[in-house]
């Protein structure tokens, strides 16, 4: 337990030091900040646009992350050869796969408490633009953007004078300065309601991102990063249009909510596929020779 | 089979992608390694040690043969309890901190954490790097880099520890500081094997040896019955030696 718990710490760590995942979690704030600002589509139904920009914020940058996060977090193990000093105490294989997809899956939900954060606050300023603008075209909601444009240009310039431009601690400090700004974001005129709803709609992100963290990771385990990041988006390339024929159209049509069934049956649906990707993963691990 | 560690008859053999054998790096080599030793596995470049260390870690598979660790195959995670290890490159994570890397390998090693604080405190004031503690060893030297992973092979005080090319890019004094960090533990009752191709340290540490040539034991004894420099030893049983011809190349 102390060993999965060790490997797990490490790779969580190791993501937040990831310039890569910060750029991609950036990138969707900026997603769900401009998107949700546009008042001119709103789709005949305020905050539609904040609300759709949201979840696309979380699905398509999220499920990037967890590819790209997956892999790296496996393929730098096995080519810095720091695979070698964990397996050789008493960690095994599986062990070590387990908990290294559990601390990407864990560095996800930073990013996902992120981008949550953030598109709630333009899913609020969308609302509240509307009302002030009482029927006329919308208006674009000051301190909602300003929230939302803190969270995604502060970290990077505070962290980085912190840290005097150090390359890896900037990194890790952006990260969670983004989390926390966005989390703060949340209270400004908070509305219990909303922030469940839009919980409820994001959290339907979950069950394809632990499908793609454990296929990723198996892909990763035997392939080189190229050619994992090639297999696990050919995947996603046939698997796309199922997600999106039934979640946010399902999303969107229920006001803004996901039913809790629906929910249950992504995760039910998803847990097994990732089951069975992780097992492969296992597989080819243990068989593998590791030079 | 009645040694800490034990090699019947192993050989591996590596291959390309489509299975087609390139190299074979250790041929039908028997090993066996007592408790409380100091064992020293010898030979040139590419001569099947770090192959065979990696056998008995569990990380490589031999092709033949029989491999164990404590009496039981490397592969299960039981055998590698008691096990320390410092590859011949300092393996680390360089977004973690000299202390954080020490907590990590406690971890790893199953420590609690109050007993895990202690030991790293201690070892980074026997490896001298309180200063650099709480730096992120991606910025280290060489050296640093290579006393934070020893300190971290010892951390849960094994009862082998393996070491391969322990003494690979330190300067003659941080040299000097490993070969008796050895001798200290081995007196403390822990077992050793390591790999070296720097002959005078292993005749100054090493209680047994084995030579290895292409993957082959080409000799094996105590260090103490050679009656001979152990160089000399060892290049009468590998018997060639690499001739460079510089000269033509300088005078053209």
């Amino acid at each position: 337990m102390k060993g999965f718990k060790a490997i797990f710490t490490a790779t969580l760590l190791e993501i937040a030091c990831d310039p890569l995942a910060l750029l991609i979690t950036l990138s969707a704030l900026a997603l769900s900040t401009f998107a949700g600002a546009l008042h001119y589509h709103q789709f005949g139904e305020p905050s539609r646009m904040a609300r759709e920009a949201g979840v696309s914020a979380l699905l398509i940058p999220g499920l990037a992350f967890a590819v790209f996060s997956s892999i790296r977090a496996i393929r730098r193990e096995m080519e810095s050869g720091t695979v070698q000093m964990a397996l050789a105490h008493s960690v095994s294989r599986a062990g070590f796969l387990f908990a290294k997809m559990t601390g990407v899956l864990a560095a996800f939900s930073i990013f996902f408490a992120t981008v949550w954060a953030n598109s709630l606050v333009a899913v609020k300023g969308s609302e509240l633009g509307a009302l002030a603008a009482n029927g006329d075209i919308a208006r674009v909601w000051g301190p909602s953007l300003a929230l939302g444009v803190a969270a995604i240009a502060v970290p990077p310039v505070l962290g980085a004078i912190l840290n005097r431009f150090a390359s890896l601690r900037f990194v890790r400090t952006a990260t969670f300065l983004a989390l926390f700004i966005s989390l703060a974001g949340v209270f400004y005129k908070f509305d219990s309601a909303l922030a469940l709803r839009q919980l409820g709609l994001s959290l339907a992100v979950f069950p394809p991102v632990i499908f793609f963290i454990a296929l990723a990771g198996a892909a990763a385990v035997r392939l080189k990063g190229n050619s994992a990041s090639a297999l696990s988006f050919a995947v996603m390339a046939l698997a796309l249009p199922v997600l999106g024929a039934h979640y946010l159209p399902d999303a969107l049509e229920n006001g803004g909510s996901v039913p809790l069934g629906y929910l249950s049956l992504s995760f039910a649906a998803a847990l097994p596929l990732a089951a069975a990707a992780f097992l492969a993963g296992v597989g080819l691990f243990c068989e593998r020779d590791l030079t | 089979m009645n040694g800490i560690i034990e090699l019947k008859g192993v050989s591996k053999t590596f291959r390309d992608f489509w299975l087609r054998p390139t190299v074979k790096a250790v041929d039908g080599l028997d090993l066996t390694v007592n408790e409380g030793e100091i064992f020293g596995l010898l030979g040139p470049n590419g001569s099947g040690k770090s192959t065979t260390i990696k056998m008995i870690l569990g990380l490589l598979r031999p092709g033949e043969g029989e491999v164990r660790l404590f009496g039981l195959p490397p592969s299960d995670p039981a055998a590698r309890k008691r096990l320390g290890f410092l590859p011949e490159l300092s393996y680390l994570h360089p977004f973690l901190t000299a202390r954080e890397t020490l907590l990590y390998h406690a971890g790893l090693c199953g420590l609690d954490t109050k007993t895990a604080r202690s030991r790293a405190n201690e070892l980074l004031e026997m490896t001298e790097l309180v200063h650099a503690a709480d730096r992120q060893v991606g910025g280290f030297s060489k050296g640093m880099a290579r006393r934070v992973a020893l300190a971290s092979s010892i951390i849960g005080k094994p009862g082998l520890l393996i070491l391969d090319e322990p003494t690979s890019g330190l300067d003659p004094v941080s040299t000097d500081e490993v070969k008796t960090l050895v001798k200290t533990l081995a007196k403390g009752g822990m077992t050793i094997l390591m790999t070296s191709h720097l002959l005078g340290d292993a005749q100054d540490v090493c209680d047994r040896f084995m030579i290895l040539n292409k993957g082959r034991s080409v000799a094996e004894g105590r260090v103490d019955a050679i009656g001979s420099s152990l160089q000399e030893y060892f290049l009468s049983k590998i018997g060639e030696r690499r001739d460079f011809k510089v000269a033509p190349f300088l005078a053209q």
